[in-house]
Parts: structure tokens; sequence; C-alpha cells
């Protein structure tokens, strides 16, 4: 080693340890977060709540269906235990709700309910395995909207748990396994709602 | 002359060091900006690094009381962070109500939390990291139900 090159040394031995440990954090992050963008494909549960009114609220809400499913177990609140909803209802007024789920899920496609009437009509169907609703509120000014679509696997999911609760950590699972789809539609006077799922993490509308 | 060249040229390194270990993990920031009445401004900025690092040196009995009484959601917390990290760039939650408006956001590793009203701003930021360990720790700490 020559003299001047014994000079550098330090400075080369400094320069080093910063590159060594500055840049730990960012780079690790960054590369974390492209490995696992490209991993998997991500689903998102989106929401978006638009309001016509004067204040012009509006609502939008990303949620990537893996963290839903993570941390709902963690919730440990009223109704909600371990990722499932206990609800007194499934057999509500002698009707057994899975029961009726059961003879749906094993009929073949067509309209279970019509209810047609001066306010509003609604329809409960089955088509290429999801559970659809459509309800057609008259009452109002302008005719409200809403409509419902769930894929009969992620019902069946909610199901699957013991009597009397909702498995919302299994109904999530299914759902990240369905493509992209409209859950919830709903336009009134006032709002525009809609619940969708796709692999996007923003909200493009 | 070289040996005081030496001398400050150690000195940089420690403190190019010290800095880069100190704000490896990025920067908590918290800004309240008040416009209205007395008009009160907070700006808190301190490395990340820090709070993990400084919780060693609270007294136990005052940890196991923190953990006491976060013990009901810091759970939620240390899950929700924890998913979090795999994120590290997403819009979560953005509402606008007239001149009101909230934003949470995860950007570059950090949750950002920005909220406005008339009279009133609120930026937050946190590494997603830091709330990791640190309701990691109070979790921990937590009495056993």
């Amino acid at each position: 080693m020559t003299h001047r090159t014994r000079h550098l040394f330090p400075v080369l031995a400094c320069l080093a340890a910063a590159f060594l440990f500055a840049p730990l954090g960012p780079r690790a992050q960054t590369s974390s977060a492209q490995s696992s963008t490209s991993a998997r494909a991500e689903r998102w549960l989106h929401v978006r709540v638009i309001s016509t009114n004067s204040k012009g609220e509006t609502v939008r809400v990303n949620v990537p269906l893996e963290l839903a499913e993570k941390v709902l177990p963690a919730i440990d609140h009223d109704r909600l235990h371990n990722g499932k909803v206990r609800i007194g209802c499934m057999d509500c007024d002698g009707v057994d709700v899975r029961t009726i789920f059961e003879a749906v899920r094993s009929s073949r496609d067509g309209e279970f309910v019509t209810v047609q009437s001066k306010d509003e009509d609604v329809s409960v169907m089955k088509k290429e395995g999801q559970l659809l609703v459509h309800v057609h509120d008259k009452k109002r000014s302008k005719d409200a909207q809403i409509e419902v679509k769930v894929p009969m696997k992620v019902v069946e999911a909610l199901l699957s748990g013991s009597k009397d609760e909702l498995d919302i950590v299994a109904g999530l699972h299914a759902l990240a396994g369905q493509g992209d789809v409209e859950l919830v539609s709903v336009k009134d006077e006032d709002n525009t709602i809609r619940v969708w799922l796709d692999s996007k993490n923003v909200t493009t509308d | 002359m070289v040996l005081l060249a030496k001398i400050a040229l150690g000195f940089g390194a420690t403190v190019v060091l010290a800095g880069a270990y100190t704000f490896r993990e990025g920067l908590i920031r918290v800004d309240v900006d008040e416009t209205r009445g007395q008009g009160q401004h907070v700006h808190v900025w301190a490395p990340a690094a820090i709070v993990p690092m400084a919780m060693h040196f609270v007294p136990r009995a005052q940890m196991l009381r923190a953990g006491e009484h976060s013990a009901k959601f810091m759970p939620l917390v240390h899950a929700v962070a924890k998913e979090l990290q795999k994120y590290p760039e997403a819009e979560l939650v953005e509402v606008h109500d007239g001149e009101q408006y909230v934003r949470i956001r995860t950007h570059h590793g950090n949750l950002l939390i920005d909220a406005n009203e008339p009279g009133q701003t609120v930026h937050v930021s946190c590494p997603l990291s830091t709330i990791d360990d640190v309701s990691r720790e109070l979790a921990a700490l937590a009495p056993a139900s």
C-alpha cells in the first residue's frame, strides 16, 4: 500500500460503512413491496360513496382482502369474535336460513322471489353461481335501484361456521378467489354507493 | 495538520453513521396547525428508531400500566401495522365532507394521516415498522386474559 492509498483507506472504509447502513430501510421496503406485488395478485375491496347533496360528500375506502382476513380475527368486540359474527336470527321466526340456502344452492338458476308492489319491486335470483338481489324503490322522486351480487361460494363460506354465526374471514377468503365483481350498487336521488372487488389498489372511477 | 484532518474525518464519519443509523427507519412527524382562536402550532419530528429504544428506558411499572390500558386494542393495532407493511403504497381511506377532508394512506412504508377542517390541519406520518414494534411490545405487556 502506497503512502497515498494509505490516506484514502479511512475515507473508503467510512463510505463503505455508510453505504452498508444508510440505505437499508428504504431499499428493504421497496424490494419487499415489489416482491409482494409481483408474487401474488392482490385483491382489493373498494367502497365508494358519492353524495350529490350541497356538501358533495365522498367516501373512498380501499382494503386489501388479505389484510382484512388477517386483521379481523384480532378484533374481539361485541358480537365479533375470531373473525366470526354471532347473529341471533339464523332461525328467524321458524325459517332456517341454512336450509333455505342449501335448497337454493342445489337448485338450478332461476328467480326465486319476486315481489311487485306500488312502492317497490324486489327480486331474488340465482344466476351463474351468484345470488342476485334487485330492489327498485319507486317511492322516491327519483327511482332508487339497489343491486346486490354475492357469489354462492361466498355465501357458503359465510355459513360454514357453527350455528348462529357468520364466518366473515371464510367469506373474505372465498371472495378473494373470485374475479373482479361488483358486489353492491345503490343509486338514488342523493347517493351513489358501490362496493366492488378488483386487483387495483386505487379507486379508478 | 494531517492529524487534525484524520480527527475531523473520524468525527464526520461517526456523525454520518450515527445519523444514518438513527434515521434508517424514517421519521415520526406530527404537524398540527390551528388557524382559529389562539392558533396553536405543534410540530414534532423525531427519528423513528429512537422510539423502540426509548421504551427500554421507561420504568417497568409504567410500561405494564400502558400495556394494561392498551390491552384491548393493541393486538389489533399490531395486526394492522404488520399487515400494512405489505402495502407500502396504498390509498386506504379518503373522505370529503364539505370543507372537511380526511385521508389515510401508506407511502414509502409510512402510515400517513391527513385531516383538514376549517381552522385546523393535522398531518401525521409514522413508519409502519415503528407502529409494529411498539404495538408488539405493548401487546406483550398486556395481562393474560
